[in-house]
């Protein structure tokens, strides 16, 4: 169990973060959602022991950061939002680099990094300069370096930042692959999708506090009740009104009712007697995106 | 420790710019100053030659610091000092690993010089044990203000202007490019507060006055304490340039 214990954290004047506590069950996949800026990179340097001047604690296992800070590092791997790759040398250089800053011996990282070659699909180009690789390439290896020592937990800061979709697959199932094997991810994006994906637990940060955090199907049932979707001709707010709470979403109307389906059926009888032809009239199922839009009156995409 | 100075060697090795500012740009300027001031009648040949060649020795040494400047700010920009730092290894064995490679480089550039020195103009060596002990202390101490600056500066040119203003300044007042003797009282005074002004009596002493270490401990305390001054502020700002990392 990794618990996150009244975290805050301050730049000058700025206030970071502010008493985040959360816990994460291991073997699963932890998401980190928000908006840019909401905290999300600084709480990850925080988990990764890198910045240290902070409030609070956070306790892996029986081991505290404040005080086994070395021991806990050996079980973390951190994949950063840049790509902090030597360019100029090869990528197995690289990967001999970071192998050797976890202790893995010579013998045996051999060994691990054709392992690792061959989970991120670049045994081709190991002889490489990184500096000839794609971006996706490039995020792929970024991802290898943190393989090499096998740590118990793998904290991935927006690790698909502007890569193309093969690439984005590639990393996922690489995530599935070390999921199954039971290593504990930590999963920052603000790409909701991607969270929804590949995540059973979530938090919820914005602007340095952590809003709301649990089981992913825990939060729907609780924020998110299903509602209709509808949009076409002749369909507007004050119609819509006459069967429930109406809020404007894309080129349609969310329409909110305690009875979804019986006010489906009365709006298709209502179309119906009327000649209205809404283009599409579906059930709505809330998704992440959603809740954080009911607890902060953000959009995440908008930002 | 060993592998991040592994790595950073390997790099300085493909450095083809930085072969040219550590060896040949010297060796020019060293043939250069030779030729010009050799028909100078106030002075014997071998006066000149050990005026010049560790004189100019001293003032290129003190350019790796523009080296440094730009891998570290680089690590920073890059968020490699970010990665670096949540791996297992200290901040010491960070900084060691960084300072190795320098370290090397500058021990090499000196024998580099010194030995086209010997072939090309007659330079006399003097005792070899205190001029590996003084090109130590020259190397520990451009390498330990190279890391201080690379770490303070917040920018890459800023850290070449300063780098410059304390190489070329350092050089005109600490008597690398005439001797100290030459110039005014005040100016003097001035020299005698620089490392470039106590590595270059140093050597001077040495190949010049057959000088061992027991003769040049004063040279050797100065450039080790103004060294060991550079390491320690380069640690003192580290917290401050781990968070300026990107990440």
């Amino acid at each position: 169990m990794i618990n996150v214990e009244k975290i805050s954290k301050q730049y000058g004047s700025l206030q970071a973060l502010k008493d985040i506590s959360f816990q994460i069950e291991e073997g699963t996949c932890f998401g980190l959602v928000g908006p840019n800026g909401a905290g999300k990179s600084t709480l990850m340097k925080i988990l990764s022991g890198i910045l240290l001047d902070f409030e609070g604690d956070i306790r892996v296992r029986d081991w505290k950061v404040s005080k086994d800070r070395l021991k806990i590092k050996q079980h973390i791997g951190y994949v950063p939002q840049e790509i902090c790759l030597e360019e100029t040398l090869t990528a197995r250089d690289n990967l001999l680099l970071f192998g050797s800053l976890y202790g893995v011996k010579k013998k045996e990282l051999q060994k691990r990094m054709e392992e690792v070659f061959d989970q991120i699909g670049l045994t081709e180009r190991a002889k490489d300069k990184v500096e000839t690789f794609s971006g996706g390439m490039k995020r792929r290896l970024n991802i290898g370096c943190t393989l090499l020592h096998r740590p118990d937990i793998i904290i991935m800061d927006e690790p698909t930042v502007g890569i193309d979709p093969q690439s984005r697959n590639s990393i996922f199932s690489l995530i599935h692959h070390l999921k199954k094997s039971g290593t504990t991810i930590i999963y920052s994006s603000h790409y909701i999708e991607e969270v929804e994906q590949l995540c059973e637990s979530v938090g919820l940060i914005d602007k340095g506090r952590l809003i709301e955090y649990g089981k992913m199907e825990d939060l729907l049932e609780r924020y998110a009740k299903p509602s209709l979707f509808i949009s076409g001709t002749g369909i507007d707010e004050n119609l819509l009104r006459n069967f429930g709470d109406v809020e404007k979403k894309g080129n349609g109307y969310l329409l909110n009712s305690a009875h979804p389906l019986l006010t489906l059926k009365k709006l298709v009888t209502h179309c119906h007697e009327h000649n209205l032809e809404p283009h599409r009239l579906e059930l709505y199922h809330p998704r992440l995106e959603d809740i954080f839009f009911h607890l902060t009156g953000t959009q995440l995409r908008n930002i | 420790m060993w592998a991040i100075a592994r790595m950073e060697l390997k790099k300085t090795v493909q450095d083809k710019g930085l072969w040219f500012w550590t060896f040949i740009l010297p060796i020019v300027f060293i043939v250069a100053f030779v030729a010009i001031f050799s028909g100078e009648e106030n002075a014997s040949y071998q006066e000149i030659v050990t005026q010049i060649i560790p004189g100019y020795t001293i003032m290129f040494a003190f350019f790796i610091m523009i080296s440094m400047v730009i891998v570290f700010v680089k690590d920073r920009e890059r968020g490699m000092v970010a990665r670096i730092a949540s791996t297992p290894i200290s901040v010491y064995q960070y900084f060691f690993g960084k300072w190795v490679p320098f370290m090397i480089l500058v021990l090499v550039q000196i024998a580099v010089l010194f030995s086209f020195g010997v072939i090309v103009n007659d330079l006399p060596l003097g005792d070899p044990l205190a001029l590996l002990v003084l090109s130590l202390a020259l190397a520990f101490i451009v390498t330990g203000w190279g890391m201080a600056m690379a770490v303070i500066v917040k920018t890459e040119n800023m850290g070449i202007a300063l780098t410059q203003v304390l190489a070329l300044g350092g050089a005109l007042l600490g008597g690398l490019w005439m001797p100290v003797e030459f110039m005014p009282e005040f100016v003097q005074t001035i020299s005698q507060s620089l490392p470039q002004y106590w590595a270059l009596q140093g050597y001077k002493d040495i190949l010049l006055s057959g000088s061992d270490i027991t003769d040049i401990w004063i040279n050797l305390l100065f450039l080790i304490v103004a060294g060991a001054g550079g390491m320690g502020l380069a640690l003192l700002f580290y917290p401050r340039f781990l968070g300026h990392s990107r990440s």
